[in-house]
C-alpha cells in the first residue's frame, strides 16, 4: 500500500519516536535526592493508620494519624533512618502497622506468586507460538494445553493458599 | 419494603434499624439497600428480573440451552428466596413493640446522592453475569460445546460488564466525595471483591471474541464465565459476612455460612462438570503467530489472570497468615500498587496493540503502517508528561501509553470513516454515526477503550502530582496550595434535625477560582465519631479538596484544615461515563438492513 | 484429556480457598493484638490533668499499674467508669495503681468528665498522642497490666469489666501482697 519512500519514513519516524520516548522515560527516572517532606510521605503511605479501615498514615484525615506523622516528621529530622522509624511502630503495633509485608521473611511469597503466575501464564503462552508470521504453522492447541494452562494457575493458586 | 421506609415504619425491625423519622425521603427509599436484607431483597427481585426475561426471550430461539439455563436461574432464585426466608436475612420481621423512632441509616450512607447509584449498579452488575454464568453450565449439562451459548449471552455479560465498571467507579466517586481522605481507591478488601469479577470479565470479553472468530480456546472461556461468576459470589461473601475489615462492612450477619456454602455448591457443581465435559471441549482451529491479535488477546488474559490472582492473594493473605501462624499483618495500598500498576500498564500496551494486528499474524509492513503515527504519539505522551512537571517511572510511561492507545483509536475511526466515505459516498459525520449503527461492538469497544485512557491518565495523574497542606488557622489566616489560597472565613455550628456539624466557611481564590467551601465535620447521633465531609470545589483542571480536620470546640477560635489539590480526578468519573456510553454502543444490536437504509437516509438529511 | 494431577491441583486449590474462608469466621476483625504485651512498658512522663504536676512511670517501679486510656467524647468509656470506680476502691491501700491517660480530648472536656463521674485516682494528659502511640493503642477505651517488674502482662481492647480487670490485676500482684 504505502510507497518504499514512505516506508522508509515510516521507520525513520518510529525510530525518533522510541527515541524521544527513551530520553523521557530516562530523565523521569533519573535519581534525585529526596527532601525531607518527600522521605516523610514515603515513610508514612507505608504505615496503617490504626484507628482507619486499611488507610495509610499518610492518607488519613484521623488524629491517630496526624500525631503519627507528626511523630515521623520528629524522627526524620532527628535523622533517624527509615529501618529505624518503621521498628519504633513495629514495636508499638507489631507487624500489622506496615501496609506492605515485608520481601525477605516467609511473607515473601505474596510477593513471589503474582510474578511466578505472571512468568508462567506468559511461557505457557510463548510456547504455543512457533510458526514465523503470518503463516502459523503451529500444531493444534489441545484441550490438555489449555488444561495445563489452567492447571499451572490452580497451582500457583494453590501454592498460597 | 420502600413504602415501609419511605413512610417510617418502625414495626418493621430494618426500617428500624435503618431509617429515623428525621431521614429525608430520599434517603428512606434508598435505604433500601443500605443494610442486608434489603440488598438481598433487591438481588432476588433483579435476579428474578433477569430470570423471566431470559424465559421470555430466550426459550424460542435456543430451546434446550435455554430450558436447561433457566433451570440453573431458577435454581438460584430459589436460594436467595431461601436467605430472604431464614432468620439470618429475613428483611420483614416485625417488632413487638414498633419504637418510636429509628436508629437511622448509617452516616456514611446518608451524605451522598451517589448511594443511590452505586450500589444497586454493582448488585445488577453482579446479578447480571448469573445469565451468562447459567448458560455456560447448560451448555456442558447438555454436552453441546458449541458456541451458541456465546452468542445467546454476549449481551448479557457486556451489561453486566459494563454496570460494574460504571458501578466501581461511582462508588470511587462516592468513596472520594464522602469519605473525606481525598482519595477514591483504598484496596479495601470490599473493593477488591469488586474489582475482581470485573478483571475477569474483561478477559473474558477479550478472549470470547477469540473463540468467536477463531474457535479456540473453548474451555478457557467456559473457566472464565465460572471464576467470574464464583468471584461475585465471594465478593458478596467478604463484603457481607465481616470476616475482613473494611470501610464496607456496614453489616455483618449469619448469612456468612450460609452464602458459603453457596460458594461451595457452585464450585463443586460447575467446576465437576468442566472437569468432566472437557474432552469435549476440542479447539477446532490453530492460534496465530506472536504478533497477532489472538495473540495479544491471550497474553492479556494471562496479565488479566495474574492481575486477578494478586488482589485474591492480597485480599485473603492477611486471613491465611492469621490461620496458619497467628501473626496479623496487613497488605494494602502500597503491595497492590507496586504489583497491580505494572500489570495495568501492560494492559495498557496491549489495549493499543491488540486492534492495530491481524488475527493470525503481521507482516513487518503492516507493523510499519499501524504503529508509526501511535508511536509518535506515545513520544507526545511523554513530553506532555514532562513537560508538566510529572515524574516518575510509572506516570511518565502512562501518559506515553495513553498518547499510543488514543492515536491507534483516532487511527481507527478515521479508517473507517474514510473506508465508508470510498465505499458509500457517506459524508464525514455520517460515515462516523454508521461506524457505530453497523458495527457497534468494535467502534463501542473503542469508546470503552477511551474511557479506560481517561481513567488511567487521572489515576496516574492524580497519583504524582496532588499538592496537600495541612495547617491550623485562625479565622482570618489564609493558607496556599498549588496556586489556590484558601482563607478561614468563620467556623459555625449548625443543627440540624437528623445531625450537628461543625462547618467551616472558606473563601477560596488563585487559578480563576473565586468561591466558597463549606468542609465540615458531621455528628450523628448514632455514631461516636464525628464524620468528615469535605469541601470540594471540583474542575476539569484538578479539584480543591478541603478537610476540616480539627477545630476548637471552646471558642471556635481555630481551625485545622488539610488542603489537597489533585490534578485531573474529574477524569475519572468522566471516563466511567464514558466506558458506559461506549459499552452502551456495542450492546445495541445491529439494525437490520432495512432499518439502516432508512436510518442512513434520515441521518444524511440534516448532515448536509 | 485433563491430568489427574491437574484435576487434584484443582480440587486442593478450591479446598484450600474454601478452609481459609470458613476459618476465617473464628476470627475477629476488631481483634488487634499490640505489638508491646510481653515488653518493657515504654516510659513516660505526663502532666496531670488536675494540674498537680507530672507523673512518670518510673514512680511506680515495684507495683502493679492499671492504665487506662480514655476520653470525653468516648461513650464505651463512660460504660465501663463504675467497674473501673468499684476497683479502684478495692485496691485503695494497696500496691495496685490506677492511671487514667486522657487520649484525643481537650483538659477542659477531660475535667469535667472527672468531676461528673467521679474518677478519683490520677489522669495525665497526653497532649501530642505520643503515649499512646508508643503502646500501640489502636482504639479506647484501651486497658494495659503492667506488672512490678514493669513488664506490659495484658491487655484489653473495648470497655472493661470488674472481673477482667481483678483478674488482669491478682495474676502479676506479687503473691506476698495478696
Amino acid at each position: 500500500m504505502s510507497p518504499p519512500g514512505g516506508r522508509a519514513k515510516g521507520r525513520i519516524l518510529i525510530g525518533l519516536a522510541l527515541a524521544i520516548f527513551a530520553v523521557a522515560l530516562a530523565l523521569a527516572a533519573r535519581p534525585h535526592d529526596e527532601t525531607n517532606a518527600e522521605r516523610i510521605d514515603r515513610i508514612t503511605s507505608e504505615l496503617r493508620c490504626p484507628v482507619c479501615q486499611g488507610l495509610s498514615v499518610k492518607d488519613s484525615p484521623s488524629q491517630t494519624a496526624r500525631e503519627m506523622r507528626a511523630l515521623v516528621e520528629e524522627r526524620v529530622n532527628e535523622g533517624r533512618s527509615d529501618a529505624q522509624i518503621q521498628a519504633e511502630f513495629r514495636a508499638a503495633y507489631g507487624d500489622w502497622v506496615l501496609l506492605s509485608p515485608p520481601v525477605f521473611a516467609w511473607t515473601g511469597l505474596v510477593w513471589l506468586v503474582p510474578l511466578a503466575a505472571l512468568a508462567a501464564g506468559l511461557a505457557l503462552v510463548a510456547g504455543r507460538f512457533g510458526g514465523a508470521p503470518p503463516a502459523p504453522d503451529t500444531a493444534a492447541p489441545t484441550a490438555g494445553e489449555i488444561a495445563m494452562l489452567r492447571d499451572r494457575v490452580a497451582r500457583e493458586e494453590s501454592a498460597d493458599t | 419494603m420502600t413504602a415501609a421506609l419511605a413512610t417510617h415504619d418502625f414495626s418493621i425491625l430494618y426500617v428500624a434499624a435503618n431509617n429515623a423519622r428525621e431521614t429525608p425521603l430520599f434517603y428512606s427509599v434508598i435505604s433500601l439497600w443500605a443494610a442486608l436484607e434489603g440488598s438481598i431483597l433487591l438481588w432476588t427481585l433483579v435476579l428474578a428480573g433477569a430470570t423471566t426475561f431470559v424465559a421470555f426471550r430466550s426459550t424460542a430461539t435456543l430451546p434446550r440451552l435455554a430450558t436447561t439455563a433457566l433451570a440453573v436461574l431458577f435454581g438460584m432464585v430459589a436460594f436467595f428466596l431461601l436467605l430472604v426466608t431464614t432468620p439470618a436475612a429475613d428483611p420483614f420481621v416485625r417488632l413487638a413493640f414498633p419504637p418510636e423512632n429509628g436508629r437511622g441509616p448509617n452516616a456514611l450512607l446518608q451524605n451522598h446522592p451517589l448511594m443511590a447509584l452505586h450500589p444497586p449498579l454493582l448488585y445488577l452488575g453482579y446479578v447480571l453475569f448469573s445469565v451468562p454464568f447459567a448458560y455456560a453450565l447448560s451448555s456442558l449439562i447438555l454436552g453441546e460445546g458449541g458456541d451458541r451459548w456465546l452468542v445467546a449471552t454476549r449481551r448479557f455479560a457486556l451489561a453486566s460488564w459494563a454496570l460494574l465498571g460504571v458501578g466501581i467507579v461511582a462508588g470511587a466517586w462516592w468513596s472520594y466525595a464522602v469519605l473525606g481522605w481525598g482519595g477514591y481507591w483504598a484496596w479495601d478488601p470490599v473493593e477488591n471483591a469488586a474489582i475482581m469479577p470485573w478483571l475477569t470479565a474483561t478477559a473474558y470479553l477479550h478472549s470470547v471474541m477469540v473463540e468467536e472468530k477463531r474457535r479456540l480456546l473453548r474451555t478457557w472461556n467456559l473457566t472464565l464465565v465460572i471464576a467470574t461468576f464464583a468471584l461475585t459470589i465471594l465478593g458478596t461473601f467478604l463484603t457481607r459476612s465481616g470476616v475482613v475489615n473494611s470501610v464496607h462492612s456496614f453489616t455483618q450477619s449469619a448469612i456468612g455460612p450460609l452464602l458459603l456454602g453457596y460458594l461451595v455448591a457452585l464450585l463443586v457443581l460447575s467446576v465437576g462438570l468442566l472437569l468432566w465435559r472437557s474432552s469435549r471441549l476440542v479447539d477446532a482451529g490453530t492460534l496465530g503467530a506472536p504478533l497477532s491479535r489472538d495473540a495479544v488477546f491471550l497474553f492479556q488474559n494471562v496479565v488479566f489472570m495474574a492481575a486477578t490472582l494478586t488482589v485474591l492473594l492480597g485480599t485473603l493473605y492477611p486471613l491465611f497468615a492469621e490461620a496458619i501462624s497467628g501473626a496479623q499483618l496487613s497488605i494494602g495500598g502500597p503491595y497492590f500498587d507496586r504489583v497491580e500498576v505494572p500489570l495495568a500498564l501492560a494492559l495498557l500496551f496491549l489495549m493499543g496493540v491488540g486492534p492495530q494486528l491481524p488475527w493470525h499474524g503481521a507482516s513487518r509492513a503492516t507493523l510499519e503502517r499501524q504503529f508509526t503515527a501511535p508511536a509518535l504519539a506515545a513520544a507526545a505522551g511523554a513530553l506532555v508528561a514532562l513537560a508538566s512537571g510529572t515524574t516518575g517511572v510509572a506516570p511518565v510511561l502512562t501518559y506515553a501509553l495513553a498518547g499510543f492507545v488514543t492515536a491507534t483509536i483516532v487511527q481507527e475511526f478515521a479508517r473507517g470513516v474514510r473506508a465508508r466515505r470510498t465505499l458509500h459516498g457517506e459524508g464525514g459525520a455520517t460515515a462516523f454515526a454508521n461506524l457505530f449503527r453497523r458495527n457497534g461492538r468494535r467502534y463501542g469497544g473503542y469508546v470503552v477503550h477511551f474511557g479506560i485512557v481517561l481513567v488511567a491518565l487521572a489515576v496516574a495523574t492524580s497519583q504524582a502530582r496532588t499538592a496537600e497542606a495541612e495547617r491550623t488557622l485562625a479565622p482570618g489566616d489564609t493558607l496556599s496550595v498549588g496556586g489556590y489560597t484558601v482563607q478561614l472565613v468563620a467556623l459555625r455550628a449548625v443543627h440540624e434535625p437528623q445531625r450537628d456539624s461543625v462547618v467551616a466557611d472558606l473563601a477560596i481564590a488563585g487559578n480563576g477560582a473565586d468561591q466558597q467551601l463549606h468542609p465540615a465535620l458531621v455528628q450523628y447521633p448514632n455514631t461516636t465519631q464525628a464524620v468528615g465531609s469535605p469541601g470540594i470545589a471540583a474542575g476539569a483542571r484538578d479539584d480543591l479538596y478541603t478537610i476540616l480536620a480539627a477545630y476548637d470546640a471552646r471558642g471556635h477560635a481555630w481551625a485545622t484544615l488539610r488542603v489537597r489539590v489533585i490534578p485531573l480526578v474529574s477524569w475519572l468519573w468522566a471516563g466511567g461515563g464514558v466506558i458506559g456510553i461506549g459499552a452502551l454502543f456495542a450492546a445495541l444490536p445491529p439494525p437490520r438492513r432495512r432499518t439502516v437504509e432508512l436510518a442512513v437516509a434520515h441521518a444524511a438529511a440534516p448532515a448536509k | 484429556m485433563i491430568g489427574r494431577l491437574a484435576r487434584a491441583g484443582i480440587a486442593l486449590a478450591l479446598v484450600a480457598l474454601i478452609v481459609i474462608l470458613a476459618l476465617a469466621f473464628r476470627r475477629d476483625p476488631h481483634d488487634i493484638r499490640t505489638g508491646t504485651v510481653g515488653k518493657a512498658a515504654p516510659a513516660f512522663t505526663l502532666s496531670r490533668l488536675d494540674g498537680a504536676g507530672p507523673i512518670s512511670l518510673s514512680q511506680y517501679a515495684g507495683k502493679v499499674v492499671v492504665l487506662n486510656f480514655w476520653a470525653s467524647w468516648c461513650v464505651p468509656c463512660k460504660q465501663e467508669n463504675p467497674a473501673l470506680v468499684r476497683v479502684y476502691e478495692r485496691y485503695r491501700m494497696s500496691d495496685v495503681v490506677i492511671i487514667g491517660v486522657l487520649y484525643q480530648d481537650s483538659t477542659d472536656s477531660g475535667r469535667s468528665y472527672v468531676r461528673d463521674l467521679g474518677v478519683l485516682w490520677p489522669t495525665v494528659v497526653d497532649d501530642d498522642g505520643r503515649v499512646s502511640l508508643s503502646y500501640g493503642v489502636f482504639g479506647i477505651p484501651e486497658t494495659y497490666f503492667i506488672g512490678p517488674d514493669g513488664v506490659i502482662a495484658g491487655r484489653h481492647i473495648g470497655p472493661i469489666d470488674e472481673q477482667t480487670l481483678v483478674t488482669g490485676i491478682e495474676a502479676i500482684r506479687p503473691a506476698a501482697a495478696r
